[in-house]
């Protein structure tokens, strides 16, 4: 049985308004890269997945339980999608890692690590003493790397991830592919669905990719 | 000294012409533009406080209960459609929203005026509910109108932060917590404010128009410390009730937000 499974999703795309039909999996313990042309709707199928945005037709599985027998901010909790440009809050980047832990459906199963926490900044690169820097004056990679440990830090079942290099340099992104690889081996029982331009990906452990063309239905590889 | 009013005669009326003259001859000078507004401005004050006039004598005389509920109950309306406008941020907002959250703020709070506080004999006295009445309205159009325009402008400039919130698992509840927050003291801080400055800075309408009408200024005075606390209350109340009853649209069945709310981001 997938992990995340996805039948006969149908949406619509651009100013042009092209109807996309795509159906795919995700096995427990695996990466789904999502690849395409721009308009093909990546962005679009990442946020239908994590239910921020309404499908026309179609379902989604989780560990084989369909979307509509999970209350919609308990899915989100489950299948939590972090955008291209991460929204941080006003605050402290200790006050953005810690913000989550006060949703009640989050504290119910997760406590926050900090040690953990601390752990991931200094893998990507990003110093303990940048927990109490305010978050507004991160550059747009240190932002997208503090949003990256802090949606790691929530234990998500599937972490949708849109573009998850595109404001990082080269050393940046192989420590993001190495903790990302390192979560999924530590979370066998988990998965990652990405979207990306870049192909810097493909070394991730147990790559399945899924390509969107324009117009027509996509079709896992 | 005399105690009563001062009666203004049909002559001495007229002569209040003089004053919109000298607003007009600055408009005409500085070419505002305003004339026109000015004109129609001053035709309708003339009117409307003129039909309210006999409206209201015609409601004192006869006391009548269900009557001054009509009465209460169109003023909302007019109140809600008022305050609705004046939200530029809010597009095509169900007036009937607005409508209830101002009735009920209203009543409750001048029910608590007229039955606990004022007490008159009967409790529905017209000449004490309809001005009471009146004063929590209009006070109250103005708090929601602001909370209500801040609830939408706080969303779209937060639509970021509210969607990352939801991704974590936050009820739309959790995710907008700190937009009605927002909201609620928008509407609320002009009442506050002015509880600070009445009586040092500002003599309140009603106050002023006791003294003239020949009252006690320290009566005056207690009206009026009623009068700016039960504001305040119907404020708040008015501002939550309608921030309550409004954040829910801007999510959609699934507790997304709506596409037209993101919009704004990009």
């Amino acid at each position: 049985m997938s992990l995340l499974e996805f039948k006969d999703i149908e949406y619509l795309v651009g100013p042009e308004v092209h109807r996309i039909k795509v159906s795919g999996e995700l096995p427990a313990g695996c990466v789904l890269n999502i690849s395409g042309p721009s308009g093909s709707g990546k962005t679009t199928l990442l946020r239908i997945l994590a239910r921020l945005k309404m499908a026309e037709m179609g379902t989604v599985y989780l560990n084989g339980v369909s979307w509509d027998d999970f209350m919609p901010a308990s899915w989100r909790r489950r299948v939590s999608y972090l955008a291209q440009k991460p929204a941080l809050f006003d605050g402290s980047v200790r006050y953005n890692l810690v913000k989550p832990f006060e949703l009640a459906l989050v504290k119910q199963d997760v406590s926050l690590n900090l040690e953990r926490a601390v752990e991931m900044m200094e893998h990507l690169y990003l110093s303990s003493g940048l927990l109490d820097q305010d978050a507004r004056t991160l550059s747009g990679g240190e932002a997208s790397r503090v949003a990256l440990v802090r949606s790691l830090l929530l234990q998500p079942t599937v972490l949708l991830l849109d573009e998850p290099l595109a404001a990082l340099d080269s050393k940046s992104s192989n420590a993001v592919i190495d903790l990302l690889t390192s979560w999924l081996v530590q979370n066998k029982d988990r998965g990652v669905i990405l979207v990306s331009h870049t192909g810097d990906f493909q070394r991730l452990p147990n790559l399945q990719n899924l390509y969107l063309p324009v117009k027509e239905g996509g079709k896992v590889e | 000294m005399n105690s009563g009013v001062v009666p203004i005669s049909d002559f001495q009326l007229a002569m209040s012409v003089i004053l919109v003259l000298i607003t007009g001859a600055i408009s005409a000078a500085l070419r505002l533009g305003l004339l026109k507004s000015l004109l129609w401005g001053t035709v309708r004050t003339f009117v409307q406080l003129t039909f309210i006039g006999y409206v209201l004598k015609y409601l004192f005389t006869f006391n009548n209960l269900w009557l001054i509920s009509l009465m209460i109950a169109l003023m909302s309306f007019v109140a809600a459609r008022a305050s609705v406008k004046r939200t530029p941020n809010v597009p095509q907002y169900p007036v009937s929203l607005a409508f209830w959250s101002i009735l009920t703020s209203t009543l409750l709070v001048g029910l608590i005026v007229v039955r606990i506080i004022i007490q008159p004999e009967p409790w529905y006295s017209a000449k004490i509910v309809i001005p009471i009445f009146g004063m929590i309205l209009g006070n109250s159009m103005t708090g929601i109108a602001l909370s209500l325009d801040r609830l939408y402008g706080e969303a779209y400039a937060r639509a970021g932060e509210i969607e990352a919130l939801l991704a974590f698992g936050a009820t739309p509840w959790e995710a907008i917590r700190g937009c009605v927050k927002d909201a609620v003291r928008s509407g609320m801080t002009p009442t506050i404010n002015s509880l600070m400055v009445v009586g040092i800075v500002s003599l309140p309408g009603m106050m002023t128009g006791q003294i003239l009408g020949g009252a006690d200024p320290h009566e005056a005075v207690r009206y009026q410390i009623v009068v700016m606390l039960m504001i305040a209350a119907a404020v708040a109340i008015g501002c939550l009730l309608l921030v309550g009853l409004s954040y829910k649209k801007l999510f959609n069945e699934d507790g997304a937000l709506k596409p037209e709310i993101l919009k704004s981001r990009q």
